[in-house]
């Protein structure tokens, strides 16, 4: 066994919260808006639905083979080379993704509240927080989560709270005014960025020490951060409109700096950043674990810790490679990305339901031939 | 010239952290891959700080998923 530790279904649902929040909490707001204008929060909620729909596809999936990661799985569904093809190809999308949420700390850290730091710095320290975070192991960083879970609430509760008197009523009016459409065309993006990624739970799922419940628990985080998106998407709407929402790179980081408590309590967005710190780091450390775990699942190496130093080095490389330059990154985000999630966390995960049941029947067959 | 050989510097300093361990336990599967990805790893570096052009896998992606994404986005217009 690669990984010996085990985890509580409550470390689990706190993880699939946290990774639901994720990098949402910071730009979702923004990307919706986009499409959906006022109407932005009815796409959070068709996403939340989407979401659940995949949420019960992935716990199907996982069902087939209760003690192997998605990559064994694979391998023993499609057979040794269809295998280990696919497991590839979600290796990259690990990859991938997480590389995307590195760059995302950068280029947040790089124009707002760093500028004159190369972002080469700031991911160097992010990845060795989460190189260190891996190499301790699963046990390790889900309670890591448990101990920062109160505090994102907490913090998350007060924010929201203390943005209530900003609230105006008329900036989400009118309702739908332009139809359906844009809503639905705001709900591709919310629903792949709140829930669409949660395939690399598919890694984790088999050491989670109650496997009966695990829909519930699954069920229960993505409930609890599709949640705290919606009231996060319609506070910003709320507050800040959505022409300004929409055009604002960091929209609740731009929130944060409204509160104003009687001249007393203001300039806060810092702690907003750091709570976005802490859902992010659970977010690139479970890519990073599904990264170097299935790669050395792949390799059929009995650890998977000498992997984490280089892969982080690749991962630095990619974080730069894959922007050159904000627009053209926030264009992919936002109109093919979805399409990426989509083919690899309902399309791949349907197909092997699908190789799956013809096998058992075909076996049946056989089995009544004789 | 500095990138190069700060580069080699790290890949040194992984090296002394992960390879005695490796050595020691007789997994030499586990020190192929590691040096192998190390290696990727460094000349990925250097190519990117020497500042050459080297492909984005973006592009990819983007190749592949325009027709559907144009397709859905004008049909939700």
């Amino acid at each position: 066994m690669l990984e010996n530790g085990k985890i509580s279904l409550r470390q689990f649902t706190i993880l699939v919260t946290l990774f639901t929040i994720g990098d949402s909490i910071l730009v979702l707001p923004s990307v919706a808006t986009f499409e959906a204008k006022e109407d932005a929060w009815i796409s959070a909620i068709i996403g939340m639905g989407v979401g659940w729909l995949v949420v019960c596809l992935l716990v199907v999936v996982s069902k087939l083979n209760p003690d192997l990661t998605f990559v064994e799985s694979n391998k023993k569904i499609l057979g040794s080379t269809l295998g280990t093809a696919v497991s590839l190809l979600f290796i990259a999308y690990f990859l991938l993704c997480a590389s995307a949420n590195v760059r995302e700390i950068g280029d947040f850290m790089t124009t707002q509240s760093m500028p004159e730091t190369p972002i080469q710095a700031i991911y160097v320290v992010f990845l060795c927080i989460v190189v260190m975070g891996v190499r301790l192991g699963l046990e390790a960083f889900a309670r890591a989560g448990e101990v920062f879970f109160p505090g994102v609430i907490l913090f998350f509760v007060t924010f929201i709270i203390l943005l209530l008197p900003q609230a105006h009523m008329e900036n989400i009016q009118p309702v739908l005014a332009e139809g359906i459409k844009p809503v639905l065309r705001g709900s591709i993006s919310t629903s792949t960025f709140s829930s669409g990624q949660l395939v690399v739970f598919l890694m984790i799922m088999p050491y989670v020490n109650q496997p009966k419940k695990i829909l519930k628990g699954f069920f229960t985080g993505t409930l609890m951060g599709g949640v705290a998106l919606i009231i996060l998407i319609i506070i910003t709407i709320l507050v800040l409109g959505a022409d300004a929402t929409s055009s604002n790179m960091y929209p609740s980081y731009s929130l944060a700096k409204k509160i104003d408590i009687g001249r007393f309590l203001e300039r806060i967005e810092a702690i907003l950043s750091l709570m976005w710190f802490v859902t992010i780091f659970f977010k690139i450390i479970l890519f990073f674990y599904g990264l170097v775990l299935g790669l050395s699942q792949v390799l059929k190496l009995k650890e998977y810790k000498s992997l984490t130093l280089p892969a982080a080095m690749i991962l630095m490389v990619l974080s730069t490679l894959i922007a050159p330059n904000i627009t053209y990154y926030n264009n992919v985000i936002a109109r093919y990305w979805p399409f990426y999630d989509y083919t690899l966390n309902v399309l791949f995960p349907l197909l092997l339901l699908g190789v799956y049941g013809l096998r058992q029947k075909l076996f049946s067959q056989s089995s009544d031939l004789e | 010239m500095l990138v190069i050989i700060g580069f080699l510097a790290v890949a040194i300093v992984f090296a002394f952290i992960e390879v005695p361990s490796l050595v020691k336990r007789k997994l030499r599967k586990e020190l192929w891959a590691f040096y192998i990805l190390l290696t990727a790893g460094i000349l990925l570096n250097i190519a990117e700080g020497l500042h050459w052009k080297l492909p984005n896998p973006l592009s990819i992606i983007v190749a592949v998923y325009k027709p559907i994404s144009n397709i859905i986005f004008r049909l939700l217009k």
